[in-house]
């Protein structure tokens, strides 16, 4: 097993090199230049003024010479500094992580969290009132789009109700202890909400179906001849089953924790890095996209990394046998 | 300006400007023209459109907080560095410029207290307010002066804003503590507008690194407020600066939020979360038949200095014709664009400016929408539809080309599609291209196009048309993206610039309208309204060309009025 792992995070070098140089060279070839600011900005850059940029930014320089650069900083622990402020560019992404971390991450918890028992009790019983029901709430969610989803929950619980409040993190005037943090709460409570439903009625029904195709299957037909209870024969035999794939596709959906979500961020005004990414793209910010891509890279790579761990740890067969 | 650059450029060539820093109205009045009449008719929701003037209504209370919206986080709060919107507004409470627009347009004195030109034009002293200190208690000095406009001609400085301004500087240097002297290489007949201009603590930026140097995020202020705090992608707060000397603003407090979503924004107004908003024309719909905005807010409009219109490259094998280009503007049916579009809050123009700009002649009518004499135009400049129908043609050449429009500009692409379908039905194609903002600013920078969708933004009231539409400023290398070049023009331009007599060079500039009327280097569109929402308690509005902010005081003016117990 330790051995496995030391290959994989071996492996996992040379992969991330490689994202760099594909997220490097497709960033340069890409039309737009770094410097034409956004659609907001207040004057025109002549053409001489323009140049003088690209050199301050050192954009004059071959391709390879530019990746070279780069690539030496980043060895160091040095992500650059961002063009369109100058300041580092890590310093920038602590600044964001945190508030996608605590967004992303309890919509994730959350929506795995609620699925588990909902997909259970849906498929333990198929064709079954509340299968069919929950599946066509699920279905409903699944395809409701995030920003309508956003308005809607704006409408309803901000706007006419006023339970919760509109937008950002925190109350300007927040309290510290326990009110500061139900304040922070209750800030949560919408964009979570936005984030978990899709993801919510997707690993529900997956679940379901595991279930569905477990519950079918000899060994609990066994279990149950054996005298087992429904509940256990479920929980116990046809359950650890049907939790493989979702562990595969938990691995996929860290990642996004950390690449934030562009439409809740911008909808709820919640300063993550969802809108930090959309922003240093439309400006062309080199090192910020750079910085960003890599670490993504970095998190689907030990996500994947995980779940595959976590399969071997439920599944006795990828433990022993020579999957590994 | 245009009476403010008189005096400066004429005569004896000595300014000294009145301290007082509010608007006259009689002047405001002269200086902003009423709308121009256009073909549409306003709606029932259409809000009186034009000069708005509360500055003398009301008894101004002190006191209070201001909850203003950016759209975007400012990148910089570094005075030298702004690029973009955000950055100003925050920075007018924050930095004091050397001379300020009022709401006329006319040049009124802030940090500095009066200009002196020289006799040639090309040398002007500036003197500095000697009440003028920095928030740590320090003076403003003309060493501050002379290393900012010294860091703006840094090749290695990105000054968007402002380096344009000083390009043709040849030296500068202190005279004393308090004065100041540079000097050109030519003169420039809109000179004087490159000192509204903000200045920076030298003694704050030694030994540092000028561009990650701490205080781009924490300016010391020598402006009516300071900021306390910046939280990323979320607010900015200032509060008053006890130092400050100048006039005062009303409130207590300023908080910027950034609120990138329009509708999270507009019920942010609704609760009080907001006292100020700037619309777009769904919301306007929106807020028209909403009560709950009745009751606490109101919807100002007015027009400003920008405009949209289409650039022709005359690099392309179709827009080397006037005929031709003059052709594309008549099959531009921009009275049904500001009928429909616009709601009739817009106004067609003949020209390279906006109706309230005085190199603006409303006497030069804008070409008429006539498909048929454009059809004949095209004809004559040898664009012929073969017999039968089809696609028109010359010398084996289709008449087919890309219009580009960047991919954010709704109303920009509407106006291409309409362009589109008229051209269709004369036998000429363009197909409508939405680009990526960043791609799309790379193809006309570069003049790799054939026709673009373009809105031109006014951050000064300089009318100069030189940058734009003066052959020696091809793209490349300078942003006559069309590449539009016609000696007659280009004279007209250049004497415009060396003219420093005000009147007469109105009347270059008015000849050079027509002339651009009828060479049509690009289609003219439309001057279209600004829309923005307050909370009925923030009063002392003030408009301007140049819009609610790009002017002194602008909102520096504004106050709170209670407001009444029981409003959401």
């Amino acid at each position: 097993m330790i051995r496995y792992v030391g290959r994989r995070l071996l492996l996992a070098v040379p992969t991330l090199f490689g994202i760099s140089v594909i997220v490097f060279v497709l960033l340069h070839l890409a039309p737009g230049t770094p410097g034409a600011g956004g659609a907001e900005s207040l004057r025109r850059v002549s053409g001489k003024a323009a140049e003088e940029m690209r050199r301050l930014y050192g954009l004059d320089r071959p391709l390879p010479e530019q990746f070279a650069r780069w690539l030496g900083r980043v060895v160091r622990l040095d992500l650059g500094e961002s063009f369109v402020d100058h300041r580092p560019v890590g310093e920038r992404i602590r600044e964001a992580l945190p508030n996608t971390i605590v967004l992303n991450g309890l919509a994730l918890v959350l929506a795995i969290g609620l699925a588990i028992p909902l997909g259970v009790a849906a498929g333990s019983r198929p064709e079954s009132t509340f299968d069919r029901t929950s599946g066509a709430v699920l279905f409903a969610l699944y395809s409701l789009p995030t920003f309508w989803g956003a308005l809607l929950l704006q409408t309803l619980f901000s706007a006419q109700l006023k339970w919760f409040p509109l937008f950002g993190v925190a109350s300007d005037a927040a309290p510290g202890g326990f009110a500061g943090f139900a304040d922070r709460l209750a800030h949560l409570a919408l964009p979570v909400t936005c984030l978990t439903y899709g993801t919510l009625a997707f690993v529900a029904r997956l679940v379901r179906s595991g279930i569905v195709e477990a519950r079918a299957s000899d060994y609990v037909l066994a279990s149950r001849a054996r005298g087992a209870s429904r509940r256990r024969a479920i929980w116990r035999h046809a359950f650890p089953n049907a939790l493989l794939p979702v562990i595969t596709l938990a691995g996929l959906l860290v990642p996004a924790v950390l690449s934030g979500s562009v439409v809740v961020e911008k909808i709820f005004a919640w300063p993550g890095l969802g809108r930090l990414y959309l922003d240093s793209i439309l400006a062309r910010d080199y090192p910020v996209i750079l910085a960003l891509s890599l670490l993504s890279a970095a998190v689907t790579l030990i996500a994947t990394l995980a779940a595959d761990i976590a399969l071997a740890a439920a599944d006795p067969r990828v433990r022993d046998g020579s999957g590994v | 300006m245009k009476r403010a650059l008189a005096a400066a450029l004429h005569g004896i060539l000595v300014l000294v400007l009145a301290s007082a820093c509010r608007e006259r109205p009689g002047a405001a009045a002269a200086a902003v023209p009423t709308a121009a009449p256009t073909s549409a008719t306003p709606t029932p929701e259409t809000p009186r459109l034009g000069f708005l003037d509360e500055s003398h209504e009301g008894n101004p209370v002190d006191g209070g907080t201001l909850r203003r919206r950016l759209t975007g986080e400012p990148t910089t709060l570094n005075a030298v560095l702004q690029s973009s919107g955000p950055e100003a507004q925050v920075l007018q409470y924050v930095q004091r410029n050397l001379f300020d627009y009022d709401a006329s347009l006319q040049l009124v004195p802030g940090l500095a207290e009066g200009m002196e030109a020289s006799k040639d034009g090309l040398e002007y002293t500036i003197a500095l307010r000697p009440d003028a200190v920095w928030e740590d208690g320090r003076p403003v000095t003309a060493k501050d002066a002379v290393f900012t406009i010294r860091k703006i001609a840094d090749p290695k400085v990105p000054a968007p804003v402002f380096k344009p301004l000083f390009e043709e500087m040849t030296a500068i240097e202190a005279l004393d503590a308090h004065r100041f002297r540079v000097r050109f290489s030519r003169p420039y007949a809109f000179r004087p507008m490159c000192f509204v201009l903000p200045i920076l603590p030298a003694h704050r930026f030694e030994g540092q690194s000028f561009l990650k140097s701490k205080e781009n995020r924490a300016p010391l202020s020598d402006g009516p407020y300071r900021v306390v705090s910046w939280k990323t992608q979320e607010s900015v707060a200032l509060e008053r600066n006890p130092r400050y000397a100048g006039p005062r603003g009303h409130f207590d407090r300023i908080e910027f939020r950034i609120v990138p979503d329009n509708t999270t924004a507009y019920r942010m107004l609704l609760d009080g979360s907001l006292d100020e908003d700037v619309v777009d024309s769904g919301i306007k719909r929106r807020a028209a038949s909403d009560p709950d905005f009745a009751a606490c807010c109101r919807l100002v409009e007015f027009y400003n200095l920008d405009y949209n219109y289409i650039a022709l490259n005359e690099r392309s094998p179709f827009f080397s014709d006037a005929r031709v280009r003059r052709a594309m503007t008549m099959m531009l049916d921009r009275a049904s664009i500001v009928r429909g579009l616009y709601r009739g809050s817009a106004r067609i123009i003949s020209g390279p400016w906006a109706p309230d700009s005085p190199a603006y002649d409303a006497d030069v009518a804008p070409l008429p929408f006539d498909p048929g004499m454009a059809g004949r135009l095209l004809d004559e400049a040898g664009w012929v539809r073969p017999p039968g129908g089809g696609p028109r043609e010359k010398d084996g050449r289709r008449f087919e080309f890309d219009l580009l429009v960047s991919a954010g500009s709704e109303v920009g692409r509407q106006i291409d599609e309409m362009l589109a379908s008229e051209l269709a039905k004369a036998g000429v194609t363009a197909r409508v291209r939405a680009m990526e903002w960043a791609a799309f600013v790379e193809k006309v920078d570069s003049g790799a196009f054939e026709a673009a969708s373009l809105a031109w933004s006014a951050v000064d009231p300089n009318p100069d048309p030189y940058f734009y539409w003066h052959s020696s400023q091809c793209a490349p290398a300078g942003i006559n993206d069309g590449c539009y070049s016609n000696p007659a023009a280009d004279a007209l331009m250049v004497q415009a610039r060396e003219e420093l007599d005000a009147g007469r060079r109105l009347e270059i500039l008015h000849r050079l309208h027509r002339l651009l009327r009828d060479e049509a280097p690009a289609i003219f569109v439309v001057n279209a309204s600004q829309k923005y929402a307050f909370r009925k308690r923030v009063r002392g509005l003030t408009t301007s060309p140049l819009g609610l902010y790009g002017i002194w005081p602008g909102p520096l003016a504004w106050w709170g009025a209670p407001e009444p117990a029981g409003q959401p």
